[in-house]
């Protein structure tokens, strides 16, 4: 390897955008070849007239406000119910063994399914929408939290306890720290379901937002557009994830998990 | 001994029900013994003899079928800041800095912070982890590990340290320099030390007394008195020829018992 390619290598930028670079060469390639017939399939160069056209006319920052504004309150009232449930379920023996096998059948239950009996509640509005992603957020958030509980150290609490701590401290001091890993990790699946999830419920329920936007092209037969809002999706979640939720959740296992190791030996 | 009692126990007893087979185990016979203020007792038994139980039930973790301990004077029910245990892997808080760690108990019991802070920094110069005060644990070697393992609980005061065979997991070399930092500590502070261990050596070494368990059921064998002088190190104890009657005494005593002991998987 020459020293350009192996300082290309290390630059964060190479990394995330190099992966990218074949997949976008065959795509113009295919496009350019007319494996597929243009109405059905359409380059990259399409896909940029249309992104530019869609700029000028505000449709897509409209749309994409409209989606993160849903996904934001789907989240705000996802972690709202899903954290303390978490906890509840997890704490209590009692509150366990009354909803464990409820949590199972619902989380089973897919969050589309849901969408007939949510349409007929809420109509084709915000609710019907934010109630899916909130219900798909809860689920693998309350059963992460649960497991995240069971892998805090009894030897943790036992030290706790024989120094003073109370119960309601052995929670705040020992439980939530050392349940913060999977509570992260769970945070981050939750989301990336609830994401989708979105995307879903707009596509069924939409009368705006990049999941309508899709629908709608693909109604007009406008590919180039529909092609838009995948890449649009795939780039929003990539980026929400790299920036936000990655390093949150990698941050607390390194940290704990250096310990876990240590504490093996 | 006329000396006040820190720790009684009297016939404890414990059975419990095999959670496969459904049988019903005896994990402790009968055993009797106690602990004056400022002293080193050890409890020396064949593995699965149960001793780690009898610590479990004075730390307050497991409840006995019935006999009795006391604590200065008062019955024990559930863990508290009186009985501090040093566990054999250390069981510190990895989110917690080393400062965070040994300030734990006080800030549990409402210390005011500066003196939490005072206290903190005189544990942490007794175990010799000075300027490590913002480091986490896991930067630590496994010996600092239990040195903190140690300030923690010994930075809180309790009646009794219950030490549950604390540098079991820690290597040769840095287990004889422990030891030696533990009888210096033990010396500096006169604390009341109920230490569990299989190490005949490490026993007689650190102990006034070591209390030898007979296999499962346990019931107390002997309780052997270590009168070698203090202070103690390896160098000079170690080649005392009471230290070696000491230890062949007590190998004995275990190995009586080897013949007839029940064989125990765990």
């Amino acid at each position: 390897m020459t020293g350009l390619a192996r300082r290309l290598g290390r630059s964060g930028a190479v990394r995330t955008l190099g992966p990218f670079v074949p997949v976008v060469a065959l795509w113009w390639l295919l496009a350019q070849l007319q494996v597929f017939p243009p109405a059905f399939f359409v380059g990259p160069d399409a896909v940029l007239a249309e992104l530019g056209g869609l700029l000028e006319r505000g449709i897509l920052p409209g749309y994409l406000s409209d989606s993160l504004t849903r996904l934001w309150y789907g989240v705000l009232f996802g972690l709202g119910i899903g954290l303390p449930l978490g906890f509840l379920v997890g704490m209590s023996p009692v509150a366990r063994r009354l909803t464990w096998p409820l949590l199972l059948f619902f989380q089973a239950v897919a969050d589309i399914a849901w969408l007939p009996i949510v349409i007929v509640w809420f109509g084709f509005s915000l609710t019907a929408v934010t109630f899916v992603i909130v219900y798909t957020i809860v689920f693998p958030l309350v059963l992460s939290i649960v497991a995240g509980i069971e892998q805090v150290p009894p030897e943790l609490v036992r030290a706790a306890r024989s120094m003073g701590a109370g119960r309601i401290q052995v929670f705040t001091e020992v439980i939530v720290p050392g349940s913060l890993p999977s509570v992260a990790s769970g945070v981050r699946t939750g989301l990336g379901y609830g994401w989708r999830a979105l995307v879903a419920a707009e596509i069924i329920v939409g009368t705006s937002g990049i999941g309508f936007m899709m629908f709608d092209a693909r109604r007009v037969g406008d590919v180039a557009e529909v092609f838009l809002g995948m890449i649009v999706l795939g780039i929003l979640w990539y980026a929400l994830d790299a920036l936000l939720l990655a390093p949150f959740e990698h941050a607390t296992v390194e940290r704990w998990g250096l310990v876990r190791q240590s504490a093996a030996t | 001994m006329d000396a006040v009692r820190a720790l009684q126990i009297e016939n404890l007893h414990k059975t419990y029900v095999d959670a496969y087979s459904g049988d019903e185990v005896v994990a402790i016979g009968d055993v009797s013994f106690d602990v004056a203020e400022g002293e080193f007792v050890s409890v020396l038994g064949p593995s699965g003899c149960g001793k780690t139980t009898v610590l479990n039930i004075v730390a307050g973790f497991v409840e006995q079928t019935s006999g009795s301990v006391t604590v200065a004077g008062k019955p024990v029910s559930g863990p508290g800041p009186d009985r501090g245990v040093v566990f054999q892997n250390h069981a510190l808080f990895p989110w917690k800095t080393v400062q965070g760690n040994v300030t734990f108990g006080l800030r549990m019991r409402g210390v005011a912070k500066a003196e939490r802070e005072a206290t903190a920094a005189e544990y942490l110069r007794l175990v010799g982890l000075t300027g490590f005060e913002q480091r986490y644990p896991h930067e630590l070697s496994g010996g600092m590990q239990q040195r903190l393992g140690v300030a923690r609980v010994l930075a809180n005061e309790p009646a009794v340290m219950l030490m549950d065979e604390p540098f079991a997991s820690i290597d040769a070399q840095t287990r004889r320099r422990l030891q030696e930092d533990l009888t210096r500590i033990f010396q500096e502070q006169r604390p009341t030390v109920f230490f569990v261990t299989h190490d005949v050596d490490e026993a007689v070494f650190l102990s006034d007394r070591v209390v030898v368990l007979s296999g499962r059921p346990s019931s107390v064998h002997e309780i052997v008195t270590v009168d070698l002088p203090r202070p103690r190190d390896w160098r000079t104890t170690g080649e005392l020829p009471q230290f070696r009657a000491l230890r062949n005494r007590i190998t004995d005593l275990l190995a009586g018992d080897e013949s007839h002991a029940v064989a125990d998987p765990a």
